[in-house]
């Protein structure tokens, strides 16, 4: 008969223990693994929060430096010095530019007002030499002369007695008669500025249409001297708006203008 | 200590990004602060290398400390005595140079160069 022998107490003692043993030393590792990754978080996560408040010190500590607060007494009064003397520099430009500003605007005034001056001449000088036609009040005599008897210098003193009355501006038969207009002709027919009239003569006159019509009924006038020439008629008519076209540019061809007379 | 180093950049990074800055008034109650707290993670490391590290204690630690300092400091300004973040200053001074002393000769003993 076989004998089972049975495995002895201290077998089982000692494989029990070599079990124990073994989740022991499992169990050590995993609590020690377990240990070890809190520690190294939590250890982390303090280098984090260090690492970020070392950032924002940093930075605080940079602006601190250079906040006026940090200087010393020295440094501030060379930082007053330095900023007045940049004030007072900055308030010299202010001044200048300020007198340039007010030169430029002054200049650009005085341009624009010789520029307006010299537009009103111009003006002037143009309605004077008859360039511009003109209108206003005024008296438009009208001449007739079927006979033909009449002679430039019935012409000319008729425009110098206008003349003589105010006229600023005197047409004939719609040609102007500018200050460098003359009355030719003869045999009945009057030549103005190259133009040929007769017979019928139409004068148109700008001016105070009183003292013009006066200047020609004057008794013993021109008026009543045209009359004694047979078969010449003249109606001087006022007008509250007479035209008188503009006349031609004449060219100087001589004449030279003299610099400082 | 490479997932520490990589943690302390982390938050070097993440204060970059994020573009903070201490308030002029809080810079001294921080500056505090900030010894404290990397006293306390120096001797986190050094209870770690003697294996004493209980994360319960590094937490409050850490915490309180920082609190603590701030708070001196604080106390310090309100009762006139404005030098008094120069005790915290030196002591954490102190106390960090010590743990950094243990540190470095722990390590020594961990890979044997004694």
């Amino acid at each position: 008969m076989k004998v089972h022998h049975l495995p002895s107490r201290e077998t089982f003692t000692h494989l029990k223990d070599a079990s124990k043993k073994g989740l022991h030393a499992s169990e050590r590792a995993v609590g020690r693994s377990v240990n070890e990754a809190r520690l190294m978080a939590s250890l982390a996560v303090g280098l984090l929060l260090v690492g970020f408040l070392l950032v924002a010190q940093w930075r605080g500590a940079a602006t601190f430096t250079r906040s006026l607060d940090r200087q010393s007494d020295q440094n501030l009064a060379i930082i007053i010095q330095e900023i007045a003397a940049e004030n007072n520099a900055l308030r010299g430009e202010i001044v200048r530019l300020q007198m340039r500003l007010m030169e430029t605007g002054m200049e650009s005034e005085d341009r624009s007002r010789v520029l307006n001056e010299a537009a009103k001449e111009m003006q002037a000088v143009r309605l004077v030499s008859g360039l511009d036609a003109v209108s206003g009040p005024g008296i438009v005599v009208a001449i007739s002369d079927p006979e033909r008897v009449l002679l430039p210098q019935d012409f000319v003193r008729l425009v110098h007695e206008l003349r003589a009355g105010g006229a600023e501006a005197i047409a004939v038969n719609g040609t102007r008669v500018s200050a460098t207009s003359g009355f030719a002709g003869g045999d009945g027919s009057i030549i103005i500025n190259d133009v040929v009239f007769s017979r019928t003569y139409e004068v148109s006159v700008v001016g105070d249409p009183d003292n013009l019509a006066q200047a020609l009924e004057l008794p013993g006038g021109l008026r009543s001297t045209l009359l004694t020439f047979p078969g010449v008629n003249v109606e001087i008519s006022p007008a509250e708006e007479v035209r008188v076209a503009a006349g031609l540019h004449g060219e100087f061809v001589y004449a030279q203008k003299v610099e400082n007379p | 200590m490479l997932v520490l180093a990589l943690a302390l950049a982390l938050g070097i990074t993440l204060g970059l990004l994020t573009n903070v800055s201490v308030p002029l008034g809080m810079l001294t109650y921080l500056g505090v602060a900030v010894l404290a707290a990397i006293d306390a993670c120096f001797g986190g490391v050094k209870a770690s290398l003697e294996g004493t590290f209980d994360d319960k204690v590094f937490i409050s630690g850490f915490l309180t400390s920082t609190l603590m300092a701030a708070f001196i400091v604080f106390v310090g300004d309100r009762i006139g005595v404005r030098e008094l973040y120069l005790a915290a200053v030196v002591a954490f001074g102190m106390r960090i140079f010590e743990n950094l002393g243990s540190v470095r000769r722990l390590m020594f003993a961990r890979w044997g160069w004694e």
